[in-house]
């Protein structure tokens, strides 16, 4: 098996979903090393451990074929969060994921970002369900896990989190992304 | 963004040194995980050992370089990793080296080092590269002198006590 990359390019209303880039390191370093924004999805303690995260997800996507993207603003081209499907080792399941930048919070773009990336890991990635760990007292991501119609399942210990609670998606059945009797996906907006 | 494909294979007498593969990883982990990774970050829990070996990977695409896996060619198994690294905190691109229990003293190191070193001169424009080391890993600072290297400065390494050794130029052809 030989590793490869590649990493598709999403878009929605507002937003690209697409391939890190090293400019993409400043903005993503920024929130990794502030405990006030990152502690729900792992703060890290300076600098040079935030790049090996960097670094870290591109290996994930070359690993997993998934991976998280960088969340880009279609109207300034600003890179303004991240989501994405995240499974390393000690995961108890593939989840979605998302983080927004400062300054981009309260627009709606983690739920369209990371929305996408749902659709796009059961259409394309033929995954067929998903969940997203969330740290007990993270209400914002409770909240949006809600709205995506996500439902508590249970709480776990997570080797990087601690304790943490599993939600779990509705799967692409009710989500209206069923395959059709050829085995091709639907297509849809 | 384009990566581990791309990662030249390197085949020495005996070892060939290519990229990162999955099953890998049990190797890389157990080595993390054990005393003799404490000069190179370690001992590691097997998250963060996952952690580092994706890290690994994607060195390579964001630099265009990296630590090679040393595969053994007699067993197949995975010796160990070789190859340049710049972290971000790094002075400058560091040849560094890691090799796995079981494989010590047979002067895979060396080899590998050799072949890392003329690679990284010849097609990465560095020449006269250097390595961190521990003071007190004596293993190390051996294998570092047999490389014709010298102790040039102490620095601190993310907020650790180092060594830089500096590797002698290799003959590169124009």
């Amino acid at each position: 098996m030989t590793l490869s990359l590649h990493i598709p390019r999403l878009e929605t209303p507002r937003l690209i979903l697409r391939a890190p880039d090293p400019a993409d390191f400043e903005p993503l370093c920024a929130f990794l090393t502030d405990p006030t924004r990152a502690w729900g999805f792992g703060v890290e303690k300076d600098r040079p451990t935030a790049w090996r995260w960097f670094a870290a997800n591109i290996g994930h996507w070359a690993l997993r074929g998934y991976g998280y993207f960088t969340i880009e603003m279609k109207e300034t081209g600003a890179p303004c969060g991240i989501s994405g499907i995240w499974e390393p080792e000690g995961w108890p399941e593939p989840e979605v994921g998302w983080v927004v930048f400062d300054g981009y919070e309260g627009k709606g773009i983690a739920y369209e970002a990371a929305t996408r990336a749902r659709d796009w890991a059961y259409t394309d990635l033929g995954l067929t369900t998903l969940t997203s760990n969330i740290v007990p007292g993270n209400l914002r991501s409770v909240a949006l896990a809600e709205r995506m119609g996500a439902t508590y399942e249970r709480t776990y210990h997570n080797p990087n989190m601690g304790e943490d609670m599993l939600y779990r998606h509705p799967g692409p059945s009710a989500l209206g992304l069923d395959t059709d009797n050829d085995g091709s996906p639907e297509a849809y907006a | 963004m384009s990566l581990p494909a791309s990662v030249p294979v390197i085949e020495t007498e005996d070892l060939i040194l290519r990229g990162y593969r999955e099953q890998d990883f049990e190797a890389f982990a157990r080595f993390a995980a054990s005393d003799r990774a404490r000069f190179v970050g370690g001992p590691r829990a097997r998250y963060d050992s996952w952690r580092s070996f994706m890290a690994g990977i994607g060195h390579w695409s964001l630099r265009g370089y990296g630590m090679w896996m040393l595969e053994h060619r007699e067993t197949s198994e995975a010796a160990g990793r070789v190859g340049v690294i710049y972290n971000d905190g790094w002075h400058e691109p560091e040849l560094g080296w890691h090799i796995y229990d079981g494989f010590e003293g047979r002067g895979y190191a060396y080899q590998a080092c050799r072949a890392a070193r003329r690679h990284a001169a010849e097609h990465l424009g560095m020449n006269s590269i250097m390595s961190y080391i521990a003071p007190a890993n004596t293993r190390s600072v051996r294998l570092a002198e047999r490389l014709g290297c010298w102790h040039e400065r102490d620095v601190e390494l993310l907020g650790t006590p180092c060594q830089i050794w500096r590797h002698p130029s290799e003959q590169v052809s124009a």
